[in-house]
């Protein structure tokens, strides 16, 4: 049998016998005491240094990774569809520690890429995957995914941006129009990459669908072990059924397997230090329990719909830094910006997530959330390849480097975290037919990466 | 009598159902009149959690459990009231739910825990709720408000779906319906009629607050809470 088959079988299994507990309990009482109690007993409390927003301390990383090890353990994930626990065992996580590949490839030909695992202020770049889930209207899709997709040295795979129609029809969740949309998006995607002249991409998922039945639709054109296939667990380390649909999918036509979690300060994990080693938890339990190649997971902040603030980017620092000098899991690690396109606080906000999650040790990334994902349209190219180009330039930075400079940037955009700008959409501030930015935003971009270049930032393109 | 409304006021901040109930009780047969048990006790609780929650001292998990114990003392303490005594304490009935096909609830719960905690009587139905049974809910236990969240695109259209539904039923003007969540913006609210936005959690209770103090549903133009501009 498929190891992976194996490993899903035993989990389902668990699903239903491990020790009931209803989601009630568990989101207002085992995940919050059991964080508590660990972080006390590790005496990691109140650690958050928010005028020190990167991690640049090894002991402070590893004695989080301890923690968060021990929370896996303790405390496994819920299946909300049989309210019961799915417990991993200590053998588990070795043995998939050990079983974790050196290298991961994806996509094919000339557009093969090798994800690595990275330490912290590991020199080997890591990949950039666009976009975030971002709701563009179907005339837009194809020509702003080529857009995005065309710079090479900067972008190695698609997810891309999400539709809330087919052939003109409003999108509903979990019915019929999301099974053709799944279909209809992965079309849209193949049209993208041959006219952008990357028909090897790598791609994952599909990022219109919201359910299992949209990934169904998507999946046969997206067989095969170049593309991922996409599960996200609700927080705090939930798996429902729908999750298992989606492995077994991805299972079923030779993928990858994406599997994601999230914790959120100020959600069920609290604080700061409580979201990261759930975070880290999130990191060791997910290959082990449900057979991923490759986790996507980062902390986020609910206070402020995003984790650009400070002490987001702390908990991400910590977490990243925890797991990567701790085992070899590849991670895809997400920042979600808030300000929308045209606006000096989107690069701010990405440069500053990026560099942090690059040089903590973070494998992969998926960007931009141009706007937070608030507004239809609002995504052009050049967040992508800003993003793109960010990340990968702060391969082999230091720690205390970024440090630094996140310190000098976070000023200019966290009093707007509660309020940020919307900017504008991409017809407003991109020309599709010439693949530029309007005057404005060129403006604004040349003025963000030189003054970057200029605190130290070693942008490359 | 300060040391049991003191107990009650701890309870409920510690987020203790069992706790709360057991203190209104023994207040009550300590004569301590209703409203002062429930001026003194509950509410210097629920506040305290409130002001915390708002300094980011404690989080969601302690607003639920203080919600909970809530909601555990104060139909013992309502019931010793006239019925328009305890109408005039409750700000109003919320039905809440994240709407088909999703199954995002963090922002729903925070709103939900901190509608409570504001004084609004809530029924949460949970994730991934169907338009009928939304619907369903609000009827039976009479609501006031139906809160609508999601953080889908594609289940934006089952907000619609619920303003539509009632619409087309005739009982448009029995509720308000307001509308939040990840890819909802004030636009959203404007087109498909419903009374109000909020953009954050706290913009949600200001806006129900509001509907609740000073309106008659279904406005003309939703009442929209954002950030300034």
């Amino acid at each position: 049998m498929n190891p992976k088959v194996q490993k899903i079988l035993t989990s389902l299994d668990r699903a239903h016998s491990g020790p009931v507990c209803s989601v009630k309990d568990w989101d207002s009482r085992v995940i919050p005491r059991t964080t508590k109690a660990v972080l006390a007993r590790h005496h990691l409390e109140k650690m958050c240094n928010p005028a020190e927003p990167i991690n640049t301390d090894d002991d402070v990383a590893d004695a989080f990774y301890k923690a968060g090890y021990d929370l896996a353990l303790e405390i496994g994930m819920l299946c909300p569809d049989t309210e019961r626990i799915i417990k991993a065992e200590e053998r588990e996580i070795q043995q998939t520690m050990k079983e974790t590949p050196d290298e991961l490839t994806l996509g094919s030909g000339a557009d093969l890429v090798v994800m690595k695992p990275r330490r912290p202020e590991d020199p080997y770049p890591p990949l950039v995957c666009v976009s975030l889930g971002l709701v563009l209207s179907e005339e837009l899709w194809v020509p702003v995914v080529v857009g995005m997709i065309q710079k090479k040295h900067l972008v190695d795979a698609l997810h891309g941006p999400s539709l809330r129609t087919v052939y003109g029809y409003e999108v509903r969740s979990g019915t019929p129009y999301e099974t053709l949309l799944g279909r209809y998006e992965a079309q849209l995607r193949q049209e993208a990459m041959f006219r952008a002249g990357r028909p090897g991409l790598a791609q994952t998922g599909i990022a219109s669908a919201t359910t299992e039945y949209g990934h169904l639709g998507g999946m046969p054109a997206l067989a095969g072990p170049a593309n991922s296939t996409m599960s996200l667990c609700p927080v705090e380390l939930k798996v429902t059924f729908a999750n298992f649909h989606r492995i077994v999918q991805g299972i079923n036509y030779g993928n990858r397997l994406r599997v994601g979690g999230y914790s959120f300060i100020g959600g069920y994990a609290g604080s700061p230090e409580g979201a990261l080693i759930l975070n880290i938890a999130t990191d060791l339990l997910i290959p082990t329990l449900l057979a991923s190649d490759y986790t996507s997971s980062y902390v986020y902040d609910v206070r402020v719909f995003g984790n650009c603030g400070r002490d987001a980017v702390w908990a991400n620092s910590v977490a990243i830094q925890a797991v990567s000098r701790n085992t070899r899991f590849m991670r895809n690690k997400i920042v979600n910006e808030t300000a929308g396109p045209c606006t000096e606080m989107f690069f701010y906000e990405s440069a500053v997530g990026l560099m942090n999650h690059c040089v903590s040790g973070s494998s992969k990334t998926t960007q931009p959330r141009s706007a937070g994902g608030k507004y239809q349209d609002y995504l052009t190219p050049l967040e992508a390849w800003w993003c793109g180009e960010v990340f990968k330039s702060c391969a082999g930075m230091t720690r205390k480097q970024a440090n630094e400079i996140a310190k000098v940037l976070i000023p200019k955009y966290e009093a707007q975290l509660a309020s940020p700008p919307k900017g504008k959409s991409v017809t407003e501030c991109f020309d599709l037919n010439t693949m530029r930015p309007s005057a404005e935003y060129q403006a604004i971009y040349d003025r963000v990466k030189s003054e970057l270049i200029d605190l130290g930032m070693p942008l490359r393109w | 009598m300060e040391e049991v409304l003191e107990r009650l006021a701890n309870a409920i901040i510690d987020g203790e159902p069992e706790l709360a109930e057991a203190a209104a009780k023994e207040a009550l047969a300590a004569g301590i009149p209703p409203l002062e048990i429930i001026e003194r006790g509950a509410n210097r609780g629920i506040q305290e959690i409130g002001e915390r929650f708002s300094r980011y001292d404690c989080f969601l998990p302690e607003l639920i459990l203080a919600g909970d114990a809530m909601n555990a003392a104060l139909p013992v303490l309502l019931a010793s009231l006239s019925a328009a005594e305890a109408k005039s304490l409750r700000l109003g009935k919320v039905v809440i739910a994240t709407v088909t096909g999703d199954i995002h609830d963090i922002g729903k719960n925070i709103v939900a825990a901190l509608l409570t905690v504001a004084g609004f009587e809530v029924f949460d139905l949970g994730v991934n709720v169907d338009v009928k049974q939304i619907l369903r809910k609000a009827d039976e236990v009479k609501a006031d408000i139906i809160a609508l969240s999601t953080l889908l695109s594609t289940s934006l259209p089952y907000q619609k779906d619920v303003v539509r539904y009632l619409q087309d039923s005739g009982k448009r003007e029995r509720y308000f319906v307001v509308v939040g969540g990840g890819p909802v913006a004030p636009d959203w609210a404007q087109q498909i009629g419903a009374d109000g936005y909020g953009r954050t959690a706290a913009h949600a209770v200001e806006l129900c607050k509001q509907l609740m103090a000073q309106y008659e549903p279904p406005m003309r133009e939703p009442l929209v809470f954002d950030y300034k501009a």
